[in-house]
């Protein structure tokens, strides 16, 4: 069928296909490493397993909205000024902010399976957990956003005026366990702290954020070239319905 | 649900919605460039080619 194999070609290239190939085997590697040769915990047992993908999926969440902010931030600096009135730095900021969603759903879920071994409970709203919530609503209500009938611009500005509204809420999120007194532990990882976690479990925490890394990257850009196709179909239904506007005017007349 | 259940329920969730997401994004992609007959267009430009060059 070569239409599909055409069309396929729109969001996949060679460096793509290669991006999607690596994120497979580095997600395959990140399994066996955490799965199997990490070793458990002396406190958590086999729980800490969920760390290789709890911890990962939020620090991949926390860039893909700082991604979102920053295209964001130079969407409204260059809307007016360019010809294409900054619709890639657009692109970039729904489509990231999409994957970060996704990847806030996963540490929300993952969070609440470790909560319930380690605290005996699925939820508690303490600091940490709210914010996260609340991170992942804001965000939603942001791609809501993104579909609400408007002009294409116009829709633009208001979105990126509230990814940068949503984003005040990253920082609390991560120093949430620091500022108050929370049922969740402190980072396992930060920066001019000595980390939590030494060894093998180090090594597979930073492993499977690679690779984490490698497939949200993959993601972001597949589905920043699914956004412009979603673009290009609007704008040839709207060239449509304007040309059958007129030919039915031209006829009654 | 004792540690290695939650375990692999956890990494099969995660696997799973991220799996699905991938699916949902390539199978979109496809979707709307059929839609828009982006190969159509790329297929008559490859037929114009191999015509222009029978004729020469």
């Amino acid at each position: 069928m070569p239409g599909a194999n055409s069309a396929a070609k729109m969001t996949a290239t060679p460096v793509t296909r290669v991006l999607g190939v690596s994120a497979l085997a580095a997600t395959a590697l990140m399994a066996v490493l955490g799965l199997i040769v990490s070793p458990p915990d002396v406190i958590q047992g086999e729980a800490v397993r969920m760390l290789y993908v709890h911890v990962p999926s939020i620090w991949i969440a926390y860039g893909s909205f700082a991604l979102t902010s920053t295209s964001s931030v130079l969407f409204l600096r260059r809307s007016r000024r360019r010809a294409d009135q900054g619709r890639h730095y657009d692109r970039l900021a729904g489509s990231a902010a999409e994957v970060g969603v996704v990847f806030t759903a996963i540490t929300l879920i993952t969070g609440m399976l470790w909560g319930k071994v380690t605290w005996g409970t699925y939820w508690q709203w303490d600091a940490r957990l709210t914010t996260t919530v609340l991170l992942f609503v804001t965000y939603l209500g942001y791609l809501a956003l993104r579909r609400l009938p408007a002009e294409p611009t116009v829709r633009s500005r208001r979105a990126a005026v509230m990814a940068l509204i949503s984003f005040v809420n990253v920082p609390i999120v991560h120093y949430s366990v620091d500022w108050w007194r929370t049922l969740h532990q402190k980072a396992s990882l930060s920066v001019g702290r000595r980390p939590e976690i030494t060894g093998e479990m180090y090594w597979t925490l930073l492993y499977s954020t690679l690779a984490v890394t490698i497939l949200a990257t993959w993601l972001i850009i597949h589905r920043y070239r699914v956004i412009r196709l979603e673009e290009l179909r609007d704008e040839e239904g709207l060239e449509a319905l304007i040309a059958s506007r007129l030919n039915k005017d031209v006829g009654s007349h | 649900m004792s540690e290695v259940a939650t375990v692999v329920v956890g990494w099969g969730i995660t696997f799973v919605a991220l799996a699905t997401y991938s699916t949902w994004v390539v199978l979109r992609g496809k979707g709307i460039g059929q839609e828009l007959g982006i190969g159509e267009i790329e297929q008559s430009d490859v037929e114009k080619d191999t015509s222009a060059t029978t004729d020469s």
